[in-house]
């Protein structure tokens, strides 16, 4: 289809200025957090359910790809149109549409900013439990796309675990709803399919959270170490003995050290590790569990630990946790992160290999983690510009998954399959896994209009 | 040969000799809301379980897995059953992670056998899922019909604490879903697409689930209350804290009679707590939840402490169970609202029920509004189904109103056949129908008794 009569239909569902198509906006949309490029043929930005619906319907009658954005967070290319054709974005629909603490929900629309969610939420003692790292710019639909984590989803769980309903535009335009507020509606689990779908299956327009009461009391502690193996039997033996913390959270040296320069939070130049173990729950019994904690940290070797005396101590270590990702990308012009998971017992032999890698092909890499999760986070740290460094760097990230699917892992805990993963996706599963999921794809997108080239191998599209 | 002896022929090769039940009279046990299959196989492994599906999928054979029986009234009437699959032999621990906290085994471990083995295993390990018929239910049953219990409130359901599954696809396939990462966005969550899928998608095979230490300390408080409102007005009180028990049921009198008869007489309700946790949390929990209990009008707390605490919710577990075992046409219901609301479902339950000569058993998992509801019919079950079946309409439209629905997990044919046991069909089951159609072209898995 012409590109002037497609933008004209369009303007003629959502308003001719929410549309928008100048090379400038369409070259803002060409790109997410990861290394993948591609141009949007143009860019909706509906304001209702109905509106996305139309626009949906439009693009299925014509077979043009359409891709849900939020805020272009994505880590593995999963918001890049990499077959052109519509970028819709959810600027319009961010409005928080309900608080219900009666019946601890809430429901929102998909463009809410996370960290505003949780804002609102606090004035109200409630809290919505996943924090990815970058919530301060991501929104809850981005969030649903990718079934994003977080440092406090160790004890909480990942996003799908608090989504429980959601409104659904279907690749037709037909619209429907899924789960709700109440649990255990009757049928299959959508809401839990739909979750990390990335964008493939449907565009969400609406979604149905949970919503906790705030804990009573929180033990923030940072333990640092002179050995990175240490670091890691540490959380392995924290696991082993039963504790699950809140959050169990691991920097290593580069990182530490990209962060106080940085940031100037206090964290020790010369440690090789900093885990920071945050404990919650009822305050009876916490300083004996946080006692305990300190025990196992000290069987492994630890140097000091730091327990924050108030919420200012804890905020700014936490802000040295949150804000690692932008401190290491100072390092360098770029960073490629994976996210590799592995048993929480594999986490020293899976460093121990990320470091193998780092030196065999000579690039530096960064890693700040969920550790509790066994969820790495390897920042490969280079420039773009140098081609045969950007070849290194994309075979790193390969061996770095291949590794966490030998340590009986997976080769994405939170940021997704996107078009960086693809291949890898060929270390997890077999053809007949791949089929199955396949079939999904094809229960929902007939026509492959949603997010087309991701999640699953071409191959596997192919079938 | 006829076709059936021919087929049973072929099952034998495929599962032994032992393994493939044909006689009319043994067939018996394994029928279905009156349909008897003309075979209940029983394989071995999973490759049998594959070899057996992708038989009956070229040969268009229906198929109902089973597990240990506790929830073959599942489900809306079959179209067609010519074959049980019993799992009960597909059993295995396949790989037993304690340090990671994660747990895989094959779908015919009965549940109770995995928890007392994991009790066992160094400090104690336990599966956060406390479903109903927990002594007797196979892992891949819970998992099918997403049975959850009482502790659901602090733990999850099985979309919560599953971690990965592997199934016997329709057409025989053995696919993989998930890992043994406590985190794994890697393709789409097909775990939870299956959980609660009642094996119309595929054949559960095993599943890998975390796991969770055993606490330091356990206690269960009863309070007992004159009115269902103060009841809830009580739990209110405490789902809005920062108590957070393992769980907060409510219970009425009909129900307890059957759980912890020395409480039963106390009061027609009961608010009752599981408190899980550090020894000097669960203290203060025992002493918090008191207080605040007497002063919201509960007229008595009993704590039970070690083997009471135990006793307590393995028989509020077993309930239907026993209710079954002394009338086989017991009905059950469930229903499921926003958590504000259990209360009303809990009156409507009694109210709707004695308007039509019932005595209906409500056990409320208050925090989450789940609301099981269990009629007991007897003798005269044709008779009294259109009885039952305008009791099950009243409640399907109430929960309707409080943003829920309710279906039917056990009753006998008749009341079956008058009602639609998924309650109130929703918008999206047309996803629903074309992952079936998608998933099992021929539709032989639970043909018929799944939603779709």
């Amino acid at each position: 289809m012409e590109k002037e009569k497609m933008i004209q239909e369009l303007a003629k569902i959502v308003g001719k200025e929410d549309v928008l198509t100048s090379e400038m906006q369409i070259r803002l949309y060409e790109y997410d957090a990861s290394l993948i490029r591609s141009k949007p043929d143009c860019i909706v930005l509906p304001g209702s359910t109905e509106e996305v619906s139309k626009v949906v319907k439009f693009a299925h009658d014509r077979k043009i790809p359409i891709i849900a954005r939020g805020s272009g967070t994505n880590l593995s290319g999963g918001s890049v149109l990499t077959q052109g054709g519509i970028a819709m974005l959810f600027t319009r629909m961010n409005k928080i549409l309900e608080i219900d603490t009666e019946n601890q929900r809430v429901v929102v629309q998909p463009g809410v900013v996370t960290l505003d969610l949780k804002g609102v939420l606090a004035k109200h003692g409630y809290v919505y439990q996943p924090d990815p790292a970058s919530e301060k710019v991501t929104t809850l639909g981005g969030n649903l796309g990718e079934n994003s984590g977080g440092p406090h989803c160790l004890k909480y769980g990942v996003t799908s675990n608090h989504t429980l309903g959601a409104e659904v535009v279907l690749y037709d335009g037909t619209v429907v709803n899924t789960g709700g507020k109440s649990l255990d509606n009757p049928g299959f689990d959508l809401t839990g399919v739909l979750v990390g779908s990335e964008g493939t299956l449907g565009i969400v327009t609406k979604m149905i959270l949970r919503i906790m009461p705030n804990q009573e009391a929180v033990k923030t502690m940072m333990a640092i170490f002179n050995s990175i193996d240490d670091g890691g039997s540490t959380v392995s033996a924290i696991i082993a003995d039963g504790i699950i913390p809140a959050t169990l959270e691991m920097m290593d040296n580069l990182t530490i050290k990209a962060v106080e320069e940085a940031y100037k939070v206090g964290f020790p130049l010369d440690a090789a590790a900093i885990l920071i173990i945050e404990l919650d729950g009822l305050k009876d019994g916490m300083e004996r569990l946080s006692e305990r904690v300190a025990e196992l940290c000290k069987k492994n070797n630890v140097r000091e630990i730091r327990i924050a005396q108030n919420q200012a101590e804890r905020d700014k270590i936490w802000a040295g946790r949150k804000g690692a990702f932008g401190a290491v990308g100072r390092l360098r012009p770029n960073y490629l992160v994976t996210d590799g998971t592995v048993p929480r017992t594999k986490l020293p032999a899976t460093l121990k290999k990320v470091f193998e890698i780092s030196k065999k092909y000579n690039i530096p890499i960064a890693n700040v983690f969920h550790a509790g999760d066994g969820n790495l986070h390897p920042l490969i740290l280079f420039d773009e510009r140098d081609k045969d460094e950007l070849r290194r760097v994309h075979e790193a990230a390969m061996e770095i998954m291949k590794v966490c699917v030998d340590m009986g892992g997976t080769i994405s805990g939170e940021h997704g399959i996107g078009v960086e993963k693809l291949e890898a996706m060929h270390f997890v599963f077999t053809a007949k896994d791949l089929l199955a999921m396949n079939r999904v794809k094809k229960a929902f997108d007939p026509d492959g209009i949603f997010n087309p080239g991701k999640v699953l191998p071409p191959q596997t599209q192919a079938a | 040969m006829s076709n059936t002896e021919q087929g049973v022929s072929a099952l034998k090769g495929m599962v032994g000799e032992t393994n493939v039940i044909s006689d009319p009279d043994r067939l018996k046990a394994y029928s279905i809301d009156g349909l008897t299959p003309w075979a209940a196989v029983l394989p071995g492994s999973i490759e049998e379980v594959s070899r057996v599906v992708a038989f009956a999928n070229e040969r268009k054979l229906s198929i109902t897995p089973r597990g240990n029986g506790t929830k073959m009234s599942w489900g809306a009437l079959p179209r067609k059953v010519d074959l049980v699959l019993g799992m009960e032999r597909v059993n295995r621990i396949t790989d037993s992670d304690i340090d990671n906290l994660s747990l895989s085994v094959e779908c015919g471990m009965p549940l109770s056998e995995m928890q007392g083995r994991l009790a066992r295993e160094g400090k104690g390990y336990f599966i956060p899922l406390d479903p109903p018929f927990s002594s007797k239910a196979t892992l891949g049953g819970v998992i099918a019909t997403n049975a959850t219990g009482p502790r659901r409130f602090s733990y999850g359901s099985a979309r919560d604490q599953l971690l990965g599954l592997k199934v016997v696809s329709p057409n025989g396939d053995i696919v993989v879903a998930g890992g043994k990462c406590v985190k794994n966005v890697s393709g789409y969550d097909m775990t939870k697409l299956l959980i609660g899928s009642g094996g119309a998608l595929g054949i559960l095979c095993e599943i890998t689930t975390r796991l969770l230490p055993l606490t330091e300390a356990a206690a269960t408080l009863i309070l007992p209350f004159k009115e269902l409102e103060g009841a809830a007005k009580f739990i209110r009180e405490i789902v809005h804290s920062k108590i957070f028990p393992a769980a907060m049921e409510v219970v009425n009198k009909a129900a307890m009679a059957g759980i912890h008869a020395e409480s039963a007489g106390k009061a027609p309700y009961f608010v009752v707590f599981a408190c899980e946790n550090v020894v000097e949390a669960v203290e203060r929990q025992i002493t918090d939840l008191g207080a605040s209990g007497r002063k919201a009008g509960a007229v008595d707390v009993t704590a039970l402490k070690e083997d009471g605490h135990k006793a307590f919710w393995a028989a509020l577990a077993d309930f239907p169970l026993a209710l079954r075992q002394r009338d086989p046409n017991s009905v059950g219901v469930k229903a499921n609202v926003v958590l504000s609301k259990f209360a009303d479902i809990v009156a409507a339950m009694e109210k709707e029920a004695k308007e039509r000569g019932f005595d209906a058993a409500c056990i409320a998992q208050a925090g989450n509004g789940i609301v099981q509801g269990y009629l007991s019919v007897g003798s005269g079950a044709d008779a009294k189904a259109g009885a039952v079946a305008d009791f099950f309409g009243k409640i399907v439209a109430e929960a309707v109103r409080y943003d829920g629905n309710c279906i039917v997990e056990a009753a006998p044919r008749a009341v079956k056949e008058k009602v639609n046991v998924w309650g109130q069909p929703r918008s999206d089951s047309i996803v629903m129908k074309r992952l079936k159609e998608k998933m099992d072209p021929a539709d032989i898995l639970n043909t018929g008794r799944i939603i779709a």
